[in-house]
């Protein structure tokens, strides 16, 4: 009836995962009953969690993600506090079995719950809005791209509770991830919530490919696109043709396991070395998909504070999409000494050096962009500055990495765990953090607090690089990667340090929280009056803050490359706004259910297929194929917002515009 | 022949027709090549037709000519300049699906290349 769920799935012998368990659900429990307490639970479910809306929908993506960086950075402390303590004659506190699936959970969580969303995240919330249109191409799909994710994540959570996570590592390598060597649920946890968040993204990417293409404001030609739009165009593209190559992998995988395959067991002629090759098929590019949105949102930041236009706006361009391609042609330098011989390794080698050419290229521009600017030394620049000085010591570890000579030596020691840090928390959190300062006004209507929010980058920036650097010691001096405990007692100065750097990165997640809830008590003297607080450059500011569900009243005309600049310009110096236009109603896609009901059944379904409840896994699957089929049947997709509402909100815009415009030639 | 019905045949394979006569008439066109490909394949694969070893690259020659007229005749494929997008997300596609292929084919050919060759070809014993 139950297939191998019992009661033997609850961990009650482990204390930690026991009592984190209860901790959470009374958590939830607790704050489920506060949100129904005050009543918030139909705005929840009208304005988030049925709203097409990009906005709401990348804030939800958003706040997702936070969530999962917390459970993520719960596992990394407790790795780092492992390591530090199991030194010499002592064991720790976490046995092999718990340390191997707290590895594994936050590779995975980190990087398909955090980063991923992180990034769509602001994707959904900029791109339409740099765009100077009204919504993304699919509205509804969205919404249940959306859902599919959190659902994924919600099965990576759930193993806690219920049975146990992989301890395969971030990628589940065969022969371990096998039947016959991983026969838990751990690894079917693994694979099913990656399949179901992966549909959720190609989805995704779908919509954004289809968007950026299609659907820009009039005048908007694709080189007067934001770069931030661009690296979103390569991210999508890169998204679209690498992650049917996961689904295969894993659905592979999956047949192996459920069904008695041989594709890549030791018998049977299966051959565990092509989930390698198909697996950093779809990785490589997925560093890229991270990345390339973040060197976008650095674009956008460094032309912002540095009241300058962007420096090489065509060769930014060009690095992007070379980047998109070349992405494809390294990625065999994961796996140097798998033994496809000298040539091969040459050949990825190069390419893998190569594709450090574009990226320096980005580095030079935004010097350029910063060099004889007036620079704001604002939270955003903070990171900026500290991602630069952090991602190109991660780019020359990565260059090294790419000499397969040097690769054999140091290859899955924690040189590599610091070299893929490096560039990940340099490049792609610190690119967040910034993002998420940048933008939170836009989506919210006041900014954060400033004081506090370097105090957070500062914890980032000192944790980063007391917790990484000893690793690239350790990592020469032979030590290997995912060990649960250290035998040489000489290491522990560093294991030490690495543990202290680890609870700075804490204190600044602490007080990140402590930022946005200090944030949201003074908010009302930090209001975003005007719509655009950092006299920004492109179309998101020049809507207010807020914006409306239709972002735009009307759809802004783009004459040259940075759209709102030049319109802001052409203001201030003919001291008025361009003509009154003739407004029209608007047509806007209506909310739908559709995306969380789907993601319930898909949740219903995946937990049964990892746990064997065959009859539910076909109840499931019949309930999300019938509610697809119901939202197929409807007839309304849209409904009209009436012109005297448009008109009503877009001349308070204008008035809120000309007072700015009067207290600007004021003042000069 | 007059200027409209010039018009009405002068129509790339793909692009939409402003008739739907002529717009059956490409799809049945379509289909037709579809199914003679997919025939001559058949043949090709049971026939003495062609060289024997060559037959594989036949097959191959003719899936790529079918991929072509399902892009042409169903997709909509064409050179026209509204079409810019579609092709270039399918030479971007091909590229992809070309790097990937080859680039594991490749590799998965070459894994045994640090691995002590066939104990029967170092034997020198047996190389009489």
């Amino acid at each position: 009836m139950f297939g191998r769920l019992t009661w033997d799935a609850i961990p009650f012998h482990e204390p930690i995962p026991l009592i984190t368990s209860l901790v959470v659900l009374i958590a939830v429990g607790a704050i489920g009953f506060w949100v129904w307490r005050k009543g918030w639970w139909p705005y929840l479910w009208n304005e988030y969690i049925t709203s097409t809306d990009h906005k709401r929908i990348g804030v939800m993506y958003i706040v997702l993600a936070l969530l999962m960086l917390v459970r993520g950075f719960a596992d990394a402390i407790m790795m780092r506090a492992q390591q530090s303590l199991a030194i010499g004659a002592s064991q720790g506190y976490l046995p092999p079995e718990h340390y191997n699936q707290i590895f594994s959970a936050h590779g995975t969580i980190m990087i398909f719950f955090v980063a991923m969303p992180f990034v769509i995240g602001f994707m959904n919330f900029v791109v339409p809005l740099q765009l100077g249109v009204r919504d993304v191409a699919f509205p509804t799909m969205n919404n249940v791209s959306f859902w599919l994710n959190a659902s994924g994540a919600l099965l990576v959570n759930l193993s806690l509770f219920l049975g146990e996570f992989a301890r395969t590592g971030w990628l589940a390598f065969p022969p371990l991830s096998e039947k016959a060597f991983s026969p838990g649920v751990g690894v079917d946890y693994y694979l099913v919530a990656l399949q179901i968040s992966g549909v959720g993204t190609v989805l995704t990417a779908v919509n954004f490919v289809t968007t950026i293409l299609k659907i820009r404001a009039p005048g908007m030609s694709y080189l007067r696109m934001p770069v931030f739009c661009w690296t979103a165009l390569a991210s999508n593209l890169i998204m679209l043709a690498a992650f049917p190559v996961l689904t295969v992998a894993l659905a592979q995988l999956m047949l192996d396991r459920y069904l008695g395959f041989h594709f890549f067991t030791n018998d049977g002629g299966g051959n565990s070395m092509l989930y390698m090759n198909l697996i950093w098929v779809w990785g490589h590019p997925e560093v890229y998909i991270l990345v390339l949105p973040a060197f976008g949102i650095y674009s956008e930041v460094a032309a912002t504070f540095s009241g300058k236009p962007l420096f090489g706006y065509r060769s930014m361009v060009f690095a992007t999409m070379v980047i998109c391609i070349v992405s494809y042609c390294v990625w065999l330098h994961h796996f140097f000494t798998m033994g496809a011989g000298a040539d091969i390794n040459a050949v990825f080698g190069i390419a893998s050096m190569i594709i450090g050419i574009p990226t320096g290229v980005k580095i030079y521009n935004w010097l350029f962009t910063m060099y004889g600017g007036r620079v704001r030394f604002t939270v955003p620049i903070y990171y900026l500055i500290g991602f630069m000085l952090t991602f190109v010591i991660g780019g020359l570890t990565g260059v090294l990495l790419a000499i397969p000579p040097v690769d054999f030596i140091v290859h899955n020691s924690l040189f590599l765990v610091a070299h893929f840090h490096q560039v990940i928390i340099g490049g792609v959190v610190f690119a967040l953090m910034a993002g998420y300062t940048y933008w939170f006004p836009k989506a919210f209507g006041f900014t954060l607090d400033e004081r506090l929010g370097k105090a957070v980058f500062w914890c980032w920036f000192i944790g980063f690089h007391l917790a990484f650097m000893p690793l690239y010691v350790l990592g020469f001096w032979g030590g290997t990667r995912r060990m649960q405990h250290i035998s040489d007692p000489s290491w522990a100065p560093w294991l030490h340090v690495a543990f202290l750097g680890a609870v700075i990165i804490g204190i600044g997640i602490v007080l990140t929280v402590v930022q946005l809830l200090y944030s949201i008590k003074t908010r009302d003297q930090r209001r975003d009056v005007t719509g655009d607080p950092w006299d920004g450059r492109t179309l998101e500011w020049l809507t207010l803050s807020p914006p409306p569900h239709y972002n735009f009243a009307v759809l802004p005309d783009v004459h040259g490359e940075e759209a709102y600049w030049t319109r802001k310009q052409t203001a201030i110096k003919e001291e008025r706004l361009i003509d009154e236009p003739n407004y029209q109603p608007i047509e806007m896609p209506i909310n739908t259910p559709t995306g969380v009901i789907v993601a319930f059944f898909a949740s219903v379904c995946g937990f049964a297929i990892i746990w064997y409840i065959w009859w539910l896994a076909i109840l499931g699957l019949i309930g999300a194929f019938a509610i697809f089929v119901w939202y197929a049947w409807q007839d309304e997709h849209e409904h009209i917002i009436p012109v005297d509402e448009v008109r009503k909100n877009a001349r308070e815009r204008r008035r809120i515009r000309m007072e700015h415009l009067h207290t600007i030639s004021q003042s000069t | 022949m007059t200027e409209n019905e010039d018009n009405l045949l002068d129509v790339a394979p793909g692009a939409p027709h402003n008739n739907i006569l002529s717009e059956s008439v490409a799809y049945i066109i379509g289909l037709a090549l579809a199914l003679i490909l997919t025939g001559v394949s058949f043949w090709v694969a049971s026939t003495g037709v062609l060289w024997g070893p060559g037959i594989a690259t036949g097959l191959v020659v003719l899936a790529i000519a079918q991929i072509g007229i399902h892009l042409v005749f169903f997709l909509h494929i064409t050179s026209g300049p509204d079409n810019t997008n579609n092709v270039l997300a399918l030479a971007f596609g091909v590229l992809i699906v070309f790097l990937v292929m080859i680039g594991t084919i490749w590799i998965m050919a070459h894994m045994n290349a640090n691995m002590m060759p066939d104990p029967a070809l170092t034997n020198l014993q047996m190389q009489h």
